[in-house]
């Protein structure tokens, strides 16, 4: 059975995100606002991913900016 | 000289205030005789105020939120 | 990228593309973009327009930094020739040379959330993307709609540029379709974006009729079954089961032809404006490519392979997932996985916590009280974006004059970081006590200016920013004088409200580093565990004696995965855990505090009370099921059990469920009705797998699946397919052709519905009839409402504080949901969500205290006589009334604000009749003073 552990060993409290988009954005803004350092890697001049070419988003209609 | 009206506009910080700058952004060209003043929400500008506005001689109150 | 090592200390190697344009000096004033003479196409939006070869990838980028296209550029490809950029970049910020750069990263954890693509029909051949121009893709229409886009929000066609009136959608363009695209999968999203966009297109173009060609309605998330009912009943856009082969053009002006066959069998033929591909969403190549050097296994789709009790965890050890890399998904299932993979990291890594972070630090602040006002203003060229417009210099000068005004000065670029020491050093040199900064907005740069009066060693709120650009230059460009006396105004305005500004201190509360977890479902329980091992101690309260929850009943995964081992594990565990403190057959019966310092009061069923001090809670208190009342026969006719029942019979060996050869399913017993108009999101597929389990054990079984819309959504669609393989018979029927079930005459059942493919009644004997039922809230979610303020929604599930952005939290701070609390939905999808609570809370848990924003409601004793209007209208219930008795002995009431609930609305300012409470940095006087100022001239 999978699960994660609490790693024994010591490790490095950092982590790398790859990809900037809202999932990655949410992922590193938890970590950095719990204690670990964060590197957030994007391929493309800026953040926001697909969700950015969004003009509207379901099911409020609310302005995906 | 033709009438220049003073208009007051309250603007939500989150929203509509958000949407002045982008305005800005998108250089779309309009009557400079609107005066923003930002609040936190469209909600705190209080009834008084406006008729105040009022008053002190503003032609026009929008509340933006 | 490259990665080695292993989980909990990688090393990975990065490459950085250039950018050619100097981050530190680019002011994103866009001189640059104006100047550059190479055109093309735009990426952003989805090839509709056209961008520079030096560009910002859209109008609010972050960071909003312009770029060069190293593809495109003239000089970079031909060097000496053009250059217009560099000539005429103000802030010196093009750099030719830059290169690329290599950086080694040591890590210990990574988070995949690469994303996708959209896929591009033209591939196909057959819809004539690419070839007729009126034929466009979702993305594409996005953006027509959008006011950014490149018809500002007009929805013109492509070929001649006349008003659209008449768009049909195309759905399941490359999904659910192996044979021309290759992907068997079903994107999940498509369905809910393609009304979307027939709604929002209506209201850009009214009159517009609007039809959406689907072969199943996958409208299964939270309120989306709502929303579709309106854009058939309200909207008036028009739904046509069935799918369409190909497009043909008609004439010169680009009309088309779409050919279909209706329910009723009969050939159509329409004619069209526009046709829009509702495309579905695939792993890109270099993704794929990346997965394969990193060693992450992928499923036949291409996504991230993951198991359904670790949702966000690849096949590497220490490297997770979240988003679309892990199967096609929507906005805010994508942001509760990226909450759920930083839990996952932050557990694996829970003995490093801090090691690697740090605090900023600032000089002892400056007392001000017995300082005489001394405002200082700066004035913002920002390069000529401001200056090029407005006379600054008269502007300045006139600043000078304003009461108050001791200093001025102008910057080419205020946000420039030497201005910024500069201005510290201002500020002490002329003992500054009040400063205005008029250039950009203060939406972006309030906090840059905040932390240089912190490092000058005043109070950060003694300041005020004058919007003299984005609401002035770069809308009056054309009225430069008129322009010139706004930024007067606007300045004498920023002026007239810091002055009676006094310092504000942000209210530091210090936090109880403990969880409490409301119910021990399989939600309940994973937040649990992971917060215990991420080092916090957790109660864990359940109502009863059991732990598991909902889950006790279920069999197996959608993949397949065996449930109740999973569960004894983690119960084992919880019961093992140094720090989970468990608490069953206990509920809440009282609850105060706030965020931080929650105290949460527990009643055991024996009636002993415990008080539990908290800083964060997750409220996970599950869902139930629906019992048919007396739908096609249930609880009167033998043969008849709902899916739950039918598995538990099953599963303990019962002779009549062993033995059926005939097994008709209904869908939808109970869901996507009326008084009950949402999907319970698992029982399609749950029916599926059931069915699929029957004809596995014996072949010649006869199943049917009676369903409204097939949802098996993502890459369960693969056991639909399968299903429809083995001989699985799927009739579809609709609310108002309803099947009905009797007895047989001769023997078990008789189930009879109209078949919309062959439009005759059918009629099937049946051994069982299985009732797919709804996913109910649970009835406590009201009582625990109340008990924390929480808000529940009208199927009586908990709302959450933003549907897209904000899946997992509660408009109230310090609190989350998880679960089928929140909305029906599967076994992984509970998981998700509830390391998302997790994550979340251990953002407030991992704190020994927090800072809240100053800008707070405060209340004006004098004015206050307690009538307690703000209390009803204050959104976040941070409003009380209290009572006090003076030494005379008078009784007065007056309300209380509780700082750590506020949020500075001033709905409260807005609604009091007597002056009696105002938002600090925002008072009624400030407003006013603003507004005094505005009309003074």
């Amino acid at each position: 059975m999978e699960e994660i552990t609490v790693s024994q060993n010591q490790t490095v409290g950092s982590v790398m995100v790859v990809g900037g988009g809202v999932a990655g954005m949410q992922s590193a803004l938890d970590l950095a606002n719990s204690g670990y350092f964060v590197y957030l890697l994007e391929n493309s001049g800026a953040i926001g991913g697909a969700m950015a070419q969004l003009d509207k988003t379901f099911p409020t209609n609310d302005c995906a900016m | 000289m033709s009438f220049e009206p003073k208009i007051i506009a309250f603007c939500c910080n989150w929203c509509s205030y958000a949407a002045a700058d982008l305005a800005g952004i998108s250089r779309m060209e309009y009557p400079s005789n609107v005066r923003i003043v930002r609040v936190m929400c469209s909600g705190m500008v209080h009834p008084e105020t406006v008729l105040e506005s009022f008053e002190l001689g503003a032609d026009g109150v929008m509340v933006l939120g | 990228m490259d990665v080695k090592g292993s989980e909990g200390d990688f090393s990975v190697t990065v490459k950085e593309s250039p950018r050619y344009v100097d981050m530190d000096k680019c002011i994103a004033c866009g001189e640059c973009a104006i100047k550059c003479p190479k055109k093309v196409t735009d990426e952003y939006n989805a090839g509709t327009g056209k961008r520079k070869a030096i560009y910002v990838k859209y109008s609010q980028a972050v960071p909003l930094k312009y770029q060069i296209d190293p593809d495109n550029c003239i000089y970079l490809n031909k060097p000496g020739r053009c250059g217009a950029c560099e000539k005429v970049c103000p802030a010196g910020a093009i750099n030719f040379d830059d290169k690329e750069k290599i950086h080694e990263i040591n890590v210990g954890s990574i988070i995949m959330a690469p994303g996708f693509q959209a896929f591009n029909p033209s591939e196909a051949n057959i819809w004539g993307y690419g070839k007729y121009p009126n034929v466009i893709t979702t993305m594409q229409l996005e953006r027509y709609c959008s006011a950014t886009g490149p018809t500002e929000g007009h929805l013109i066609r492509p070929s001649d540029g006349k008003p659209a009136r008449k768009v049909a959608f195309l759905q399941c363009i490359g999904s659910r379709d192996e044979n021309k695209c290759g992907n068997g999968y079903c994107s999940s999203v498509c369905c809910m974006y393609a009304i979307k966009e027939a709604v929002i297109a209506k209201d850009h173009a009214p009159g517009l009729e609007t039809s959406i060609f689907f072969m199943d309605m996958r409208t299964h998330g939270k309120d989306f079954d709502r929303y579709y009912e309106k854009a058939k009943q309200d909207s008036g856009v028009r739904f046509i089961r069935s799918r369409i082969h190909g497009v043909e053009p008609v004439n010169a002006e680009g009309d088309l032809r779409v050919h279909y066959i209706n329910e009723d069998g009969r050939q159509i033929e329409e004619f069209y404006d526009m046709v829009v591909l509702s495309v579905g969403l695939e792993t890109p190549k270099e993704v794929v490519n990346l997965a394969d050097n990193l060693g992450i296994a992928m499923t036949s789709g291409n996504f991230a392979q993951t198991s359904n009790f670790l949702p966000v965890l690849t096949s590497k050890p220490g490297i997770f997932t979240c988003g679309a890399f892990a199967g096609p998904k929507d906005i805010p299932q994508s942001v509760m996985e990226g909450s759920a993979a930083a839990a996952g990291a932050a557990q694996l890594l829970s003995n490093s916590r801090g090691s690697l972070t740090q605090q900023q630090t600032f000089p002892q602040e400056r007392d001000i009280s017995n300082e005489e006002t001394a405002v200082g203003v700066f004035v913002c060229h920002c390069g000529s974006n401001i200056a090029g417009v407005v006379d600054v210099e008269n502007v300045a000068a006139y600043a000078e004059t304003l009461p108050g005004v001791v200093y001025v000065e102008r910057n080419l670029f205020s946000c420039s970081q030497d201005t910024q020491d500069q201005m510290a050093k201002r500020i002490r040199e002329k003992g500054l006590n009040r400063i205005v900064v008029a250039a950009c907005t203060p939406r972006t740069h309030e906090p840059l200016f905040r932390e240089t009066l912190k490092e000058a060693g005043i109070n950060e709120y003694l300041f005020e920013m004058a919007n003299i650009r984005n609401q002035n230059s770069w809308v009056h460009g054309a009225e430069p004088k008129k322009a010139t006396q706004k930024a007067k105004d606007l300045i004498r305005m920023a002026v007239a409200k810091v002055l009676p500004q006094k310092p504000l201190y942000q209210l530091s509360v210090d936090v109880n580093q403990t969880a409490l977890v409301i119910g021990g479902g399989l939600a309940g329980m994973t937040s649990a565990l992971n917060l215990a091992d991420q080092g916090y101690p957790v109660h864990l309260v359940e109502k009863t004696d059991q732990l598991c929850g909902f889950a006790k009943r279920l069999d197996r995964t959608w993949q397949g995965e065996d449930i109740q081992p999973q569960l004894a594990q983690l119960t084992q565990r919880i019961d093992e855990h140094h720090n989970i403190t468990l608490h069953m057959e206990a509920e809440v019966s009282a609850v105060e505090g706030f965020i931080g310092n929650f105290k949460t009061t527990v009643q055991k069923k024996d009636g002993a009370t415990v008080t539990i001090d908290h800083g964060a809670g997750v409220i996970a208190t599950g869902g139930k099921r629906y019992r048919p009342v007396t739908e096609y026969g249930y609880g009167k006719l033998k043969g008849v059990y709902t899916g739950i029942e039918f598995d538990v019979a099953r599963r303990v060996g019962d002779k009549n469920t062993k033995s059926v050869k005939s097994v008709v399913f209904i869908q939808c017993v109970g869901s996507r009705q009326t008084d009950r108009l949402y999907c319970s999101k698992v029982c399609c597929t749950h029916s599926i797998a059931t069915a699929i389990k029957l004809k596995r054990e014996d072949p010649s079984r006869q199943i049917y699946i009676l369903y409204r819309d097939i949802r098996s959504y993502g890459e369960r669609e693969a056991l639909y397919k399968k299903a429809r393989e083995m001989g699985v018979l799927f009739i579809n029927y609709e609310l108002y052709g309803a099947p009905e079930v009797k007895q047989d005459a001769e023997h078990g059942l008789r189930v009879k519905v109209m078949d919309h493919v062959l439009h005759r009644p059918v009629s099937i004997q049946a051994d069982a009839v299985v009732l797919a039922e709804a996913i109910l809230a649970n009835p406590d979610a009201k009582k625990i409402g109340t008990l924390f303020k929480l808000p529940v929604d009208g199927d009586g599930f908990f709302q959450e504080a933003h549907a897209k952005l904000r899946p997992v939290d509660f408009a109230t701070e310090g609190l989350f949901v998880a679960g089928l609390a929140h909305y029906p939905k599967p076994v992984e999808e509970s998981i998700s969500q509830a390391m998302a609570a997790a994550a979340r809370a251990a953002t407030v848990l991992s704190k020994q205290s927090i800072n809240l924003e100053a800008i707070k409601a405060e209340v004006v004793k004098e004015n206050c006589d307690g009538c307690a209007l703000c209390i009803d209208v204050c959104p976040y219930h941070a409003i009380s009334l209290t009572e006090s008795t003076n030494e005379e002995g008078i009784t007065s009431k007056r309300v209380t604000v509780n700082k750590a609930k506020c949020k500075g609305c001033g709905l409260c300012q807005g609604t009091c009749p007597k002056r009696g409470i105002n938002v600090a940095g925002f008072t009624l006087d400030q407003i006013r003073e603003q507004v005094v100022a505005a009309l003074e001239v």
